[in-house]
């Protein structure tokens, strides 16, 4: 009883404390004033699994995020009251508040998921029964972190966040509230990708590029053979022009939710679709059917799976070897011949 | 080769020198040693992109945006070389050797093919003479060194080495460079090939060029810190001495030189 009378003075100190110190501009709606505890920095706890848990929230960057105007207990649904108990797991497919403006609906990413589930990425198979290993596929969170929104390119010396070059023109006819910056980067978001094509790899490496879940589900190492690839090599260069994982394994047009097996029909990478994928705009858009026939991914480890690749290989690291061998050995020799120029076992008069 | 262009020997402060390249020889050299470190520069970091120094050296190079069009400039300009240099052997070998077998009136296939394979760069009989000789003299079984003639098999090694480089690799990188138009002609797996022959193809020749053709011209205790021969075209006395001791006899009895001839060692 004590305990509670001392939180609860302390919750009262923090309230006119915290009403003190926010400033001017109300940034996103936190109607609960939520913020009020989680802005510092080192709230966080041990939770009964051990793990370190952070609940510490950028006010700024989560306003700049696609959820920076949709309300704290819209997704934390269970949390009514302050303090309160440990939050449930968010249900990313509920209904929240937001009113999506086309179709005068209330927003749910429950489309998402329907995609998602004809995916390769799915836990369920077609026939909607559990997956074998099905802890190992993902769910939202797994690939998606609160991105934060990044300008469009073409505006010169735009760094990350809202061009306000770009938006002055907005706020011209648009001036109340903050609906043109939220219209702003809701579309430029969509515009342009939040990560750049490093950071997707990124996400795609943290389950394909783990050598114990390869092994687990029989799949070769796509991110070692794909940083093999000149794509791959650029990106890691820091280019932004080159296609990462899912640019090709998603068909144009769709979302990169339905990325499907190879082995489907309607797959991007299927071999009957490939050529087109290679092809599409903005990419090898001149280049014949051809170019859909090179290993992408290739590992010349499997002299069954890429003969050529593998004896091509070996040819050219024995043809390596055996040269720098000779050649070094020689080097090695004459280095050590000039300490006894006339050491010899068969000595010659005539010289 | 004109030797009254170049005289054979020449004196300078009391040395000798002997000559060996032309300086339109010299040129080639220069193109090619200059798109080949530029190659190799730009190159390498795409290779080994996740190496600690490939990101500031490729940015150095303008990175990702820029330093592809750098490679392919100089891949171009070392597949012009090798064009170039193809036509120039050409026009000596048809200026020294197939003239004078017209002349003679002894021109026929197999008179041509005889002079086709006894030219100065490529390999024959004393060159394995040579290098088992020399393999003796390094395992101290025996106490002479090896007089080699004009070319050693060690230089006709280094010359036949990108004339078999540039083919394997130039095409290659043409195919990678030209993906989309390629495709439409090759297969898929042509491109697999090409990638594998391109870069470690490369491999090689970086390694060869940078360790053993560099130790030969460079790092060798006689040659550090440069040998001058690819600059001047004239080799020192005791260099000529030391690789082409069967071509210094040679020369400075045809010079009239013969009394002044110094011992191996």
């Amino acid at each position: 009883m004590g305990k509670s009378v001392i939180i609860k003075a302390l919750l009262i100190f923090l309230v006119i404390f915290g009403s003190l110190s926010v400033s001017g501009e109300v940034k996103a709606a936190d109607e609960l004033n939520c913020i009020l505890c989680h802005k510092y920095r080192g709230l966080s706890r041990i939770d009964e699994t051990g793990k370190f848990r952070l609940f510490f929230i950028n006010h700024n960057m989560f306003s700049l995020s696609p959820h920076g105007k949709v309300k704290c207990n819209d997704c934390h649904r269970d949390i009514n009251v302050v303090p309160h108990e440990p939050a449930q797991k968010v249900n990313c497919t509920i209904e929240c508040h937001i009113i999506e403006p086309s179709g005068q609906r209330r927003f749910s990413h429950q489309s998402i998921e329907d995609n998602l589930f004809q995916s390769a990425h799915s836990k369920y198979d077609k026939d909607g029964n559990l997956k074998e290993l099905a802890e190992d596929y993902p769910h939202c969170k797994d690939c998606h972190e609160q991105p934060i929104y990044r300008p469009l390119s073409f505006f010169k010396g735009s760094k990350p966040g809202v061009s306000e070059r770009a938006i002055a023109r907005c706020k011209t006819c648009h001036r109340t509230g903050r609906f043109a910056d939220i219209f702003y980067t809701h579309v430029t978001s969509r515009l342009q990708k939040t990560r750049t094509p490093r950071e997707i790899v990124s996400v795609c490496a943290r389950c394909h590029g783990d050598k114990a879940f390869q092994k687990r589900h029989n799949l070769d190492d796509v991110v070692s053979s794909y940083f093999e690839t000149f794509h791959g090599k650029a990106v890691n260069h820091g280019s932004e022009r080159t296609p990462d994982c899912v640019d090709c394994h998603i068909r144009p047009g769709d979302n990169v939710h339905l990325i499907e097996s190879k082995s489907s029909p309607t797959a991007a990478v299927n071999k009957e679709n490939r050529s087109m994928t290679c092809r599409v705009k903005d990419c090898h858009v001149n280049a014949g059917e051809n170019l859909a026939g090179y290993h992408v991914h290739v590992t010349y480890d499997d002299p069954e799976k890429y003969p050529i690749e593998y004896y091509l290989l070996l040819f050219f690291t024995f043809l390596t070897g055996g040269t720098m061998y000779f050649f070094l050995s020689v080097i090695f020799l004459e280095l050590v011949r000039r300490f006894f120029p006339h050491a010899s076992l068969f000595k010659s008069k005539d010289h | 080769m004109s030797s009254r262009k170049y005289p054979r020997i020449i004196e300078r402060n009391g040395k000798r020198y002997f000559f060996r390249f032309s300086l339109h020889q010299r040129l080639q050299h220069i193109v090619l040693f200059s798109t080949v470190i530029t190659l190799s520069l730009t190159g390498f970091p795409l290779k080994f992109h996740d190496k600690w120094w490939a990101k500031p050296l490729y940015n150095f190079f303008g990175g990702i945006e820029v330093a592809p069009t750098i490679h392919r400039t100089a891949g171009t300009i070392l597949l012009m070389l090798f064009v170039y240099h193809t036509l120039y052997w050409m026009s000596h070998f048809y200026k020294n050797r197939v003239k004078k077998l017209l002349a003679e009136r002894r021109l026929n296939p197999v008179s041509f093919l005889h002079a086709l394979l006894t030219q100065e760069m490529l390999p024959n009989l004393q060159d394995g003479k040579d290098l088992v000789q020399h393999l003796k003299y390094l395992f101290y079984i025996t106490n002479k060194p090896v007089k080699y003639d004009r070319m050693s098999w060690k230089e006709k090694f280094d010359y036949i080495a990108p004339y078999w480089g540039i083919p394997v690799l130039g095409p290659a990188g043409v195919i990678l460079w030209q993906r989309d138009f390629f495709s439409h002609y090759l297969p898929g797996v042509a491109f697999n090939i090409s990638y594998i022959m391109h870069t470690d193809e490369a491999l090689l020749a970086a390694l060869f060029l940078f360790f053993v053709h560099w130790y030969n011209v460079h790092y060798s205790p006689e040659k550090f810190p440069m040998g001058t021969v690819f600059l001047t075209g004239y080799l020192t006395e005791a260099d000529m001495m030391h690789e082409h001791y069967a071509e210094y006899e040679r020369t400075m009895k045809e010079e009239g030189l013969e009394d002044q001839i110094k011992p191996q060692h």
